[in-house]
């Protein structure tokens, strides 16, 4: 009799009875506590390749080039470094780089507020759905296509100067400058700004901004005054990304720029790939990490994490 | 929300603007993709097929297509069980140096992608694995693996520690327990986080720059080699390709959680 009721017991009971066992094995009771770094361990590992591959980043830009052979040489020197802070184009390459992503980040974060409280606080789930949608759309078709389609319309021939001609009129030149990556890095970052932000206006209740503006508050004002600093923490988490991804992007100034405006990025490739200087790309790519983690910690100890915290 | 007039003024226009910004290149492309002459202008010559034909005859692209395909299910197999777990362990688990992991993981996020793109390039060189298309998989879900344990981890914050005691406590052991309560519950995390990595790493353009040759190039590597020649149409055929993707990841994210889940404040 209980012979027959185990046969009937489910393939699913038996198969999990079989995973507890091997579970039971493999973990035993009393390492319990640790289950935490068991489960964090492959994301440790993970992570770990790329520290690892920065470890050897570090370990070129502590050689340099041998001009006869194109190999690095085996001493180890800080020269590629003292070469970046003699060479004057490095440094002008660096402040136009940070102007642009200043610029960028302070046009994004003015577009992307007023794009986050409408979604947040229109009435119409439509129209929250349609600016969900046209957020979306963009941030998964990526960086190469959304160029691609900016030169169509910006590009020397393309649809604009098209227009302009056929109306007597004289071509602009809309493309391969700086204001054209910038405009390219500004459509490119609007919907993680928009992202970021929006958690930030969802925890202003509604009613905060109808007491200021009952109050006397004009809207400007209730903005200004309450809006805007509840918001903070959404504000920098963006902020901090936006900056930081347009500080280190490639795509934009490649394809929008045509290589008339270098970013660093743009500077560590051509290291890397133009000049065959590993030592030198690996510098300068040391240098670009360093600066981003201090800016990005200034800001974190100025302002706290905001929305980017795992831990909420 | 009744609006101002002049808040609901202000507060359109720049939204309009965003919208078209957001919205333009996408609609041109489409529109470039169908004309029927040898460029794109504006207007554009007639309607015709004739791109995606062409589109269909260019085994580079179809190939690269194909690589991608199989580059974001590798990142996206790889990145669920990973990011679902270090998000449990991060939320759910009591570990000493909390502050210090939450940093190490996100390194991806502040390691600059040109320099973490040719990171993994000496690595992958050095241990002789470059020019194979699986560590290509593994570096796209290295570098956007944040973004999995942010969607998983949302979801854990939501789940309340007393279904898994109440779990144990009727006698389900740890592994019963983890199939039939913490992982249900966490669900919504893990299929964004899984439609987040795939797509990512389907559009994914820098790190796969460094990582592919000739023979492993990905579709927007390709695209980007091609861009450099003059602009012709095929180009706007294939970027359709995305655009229907993104479309339909769209939909499925729509419809598997709803996107209003990004509206929730954390």
């Amino acid at each position: 009799m209980p012979k027959r009721t185990l046969d009937r017991l489910p393939l699913r009971w038996t198969l999990l009875d079989k995973l507890e066992a091997i579970a039971r094995f493999l973990w035993p009771a009393r390492l319990r506590g640790a289950t935490g770094w068991l489960f964090i361990t492959p994301a440790l590992l993970l992570v770990g390749v790329l520290l690892i591959g920065l470890g050897y980043m570090i370990e070129y830009s502590l050689h340099e080039l041998d001009l006869s052979t194109y190999r690095l040489k085996d001493a180890y020197t800080l020269d590629n470094y003292v070469f970046l802070v003699e060479q004057p184009v490095y440094l002008r390459v660096l402040l136009r780089t940070l102007l642009a992503a200043t610029l960028v980040t302070a046009m994004t974060l003015f577009l992307a507020f007023p794009y986050a409280y409408l979604m947040v606080r229109t009435p119409s789930s439509a129209l929250r759905k349609f600016l969900l949608v046209s957020l979306f759309l963009p941030f998964f078709i990526g960086q190469v296509v959304r160029a691609y389609g900016w030169l169509i319309i910006l590009g020397k021939e393309g649809i604009i100067n098209t227009v302009l001609l056929k109306m007597g009129l004289p071509a602009l030149d809309l493309i391969y400058n700086y204001g054209a990556v910038v405009f390219g890095l500004v459509q490119y970052m609007l919907p993680f700004a928009v992202l970021l932000i929006v958690p930030a206006i969802t925890a202003i209740g509604e009613d905060i901004e109808l007491a200021a503006e009952s109050l006397g508050a004009n809207w400007l004002r209730a903005f200004w005054h309450v809006v805007l600093p509840m918001a903070r923490p959404g504000l920098v988490g963006a902020g901090v990304v936006v900056f930081t991804l347009s500080m280190t992007d490639f795509a934009m100034p490649e394809i929008l720029g045509g290589g008339t405006t270098d970013f660093i990025a743009s500077a560590i490739y051509d290291s890397f790939f133009q000049l065959s200087n590993s030592g030198l790309g690996a510098a300068l790519s040391i240098v670009l990490v360093t600066l981003g983690s201090i800016l990005v910690a200034i800001v974190f100890r100025l302002t706290g994490a905001g929305t980017l915290s795992i831990r909420q | 929300m009744s609006l101002i007039p002049s808040k609901k003024w202000v507060l359109w226009s720049l939204v309009s603007f965003s919208l078209v910004t957001l919205s333009l290149p996408t609609i041109i492309i489409i529109g470039a993709s169908f004309t029927s002459g040898d460029i794109i202008q504006f207007p554009p010559d007639g309607f015709s097929l004739r791109w995606y034909e062409r589109l269909w005859e260019l085994d580079d692209f179809k190939d690269a297509f194909l690589r991608t395909f199989q580059v974001s299910l590798i990142c996206t197999v790889v990145a669920i069980p990973v990011g679902t777990l270090a998000a449990l362990a991060t939320v759910r688990y009591r570990m000493r140096f909390q502050q210090t992991i939450q940093v190490y993981l996100l390194l991806p996020f502040t390691i600059p992608l040109v320099v973490s793109g040719i990171a993994m390039m000496i690595l992958f060189g050095e241990i002789r694995i470059l020019g194979q298309l699986w560590p290509v998989g593994i570096a796209l879900c290295l570098i956007n693996l944040p973004f999995m344990i942010w969607s998983v981890s949302s979801t854990v914050n939501g789940l309340d520690p007393e279904l898994e005691n109440a779990a144990h406590s009727c006698g389900a052991p740890p592994v019963q327990t983890f199939f039939a309560v913490t992982l249900p519950a966490v669900m919504p995390g893990i299929i964004t986080g899984a439609l987040l990595m795939f797509i990512l790493a389907f559009n994914e353009f820098l790190v796969s720059l460094f990582l592919t040759d000739a023979r492993t190039v990905t579709l927007p590597v390709q695209i980007y080699n091609s861009i450099r020649s003059v602009i012709t149409p095929d180009l706007a055929a294939v970027s359709v390709v995305y655009i229907l993707v993104a479309l339909l990841a769209v939909w499925l994210l729509d419809r598997l959680v709803g996107l209003d889940i990004f509206l929730k404040s954390r």
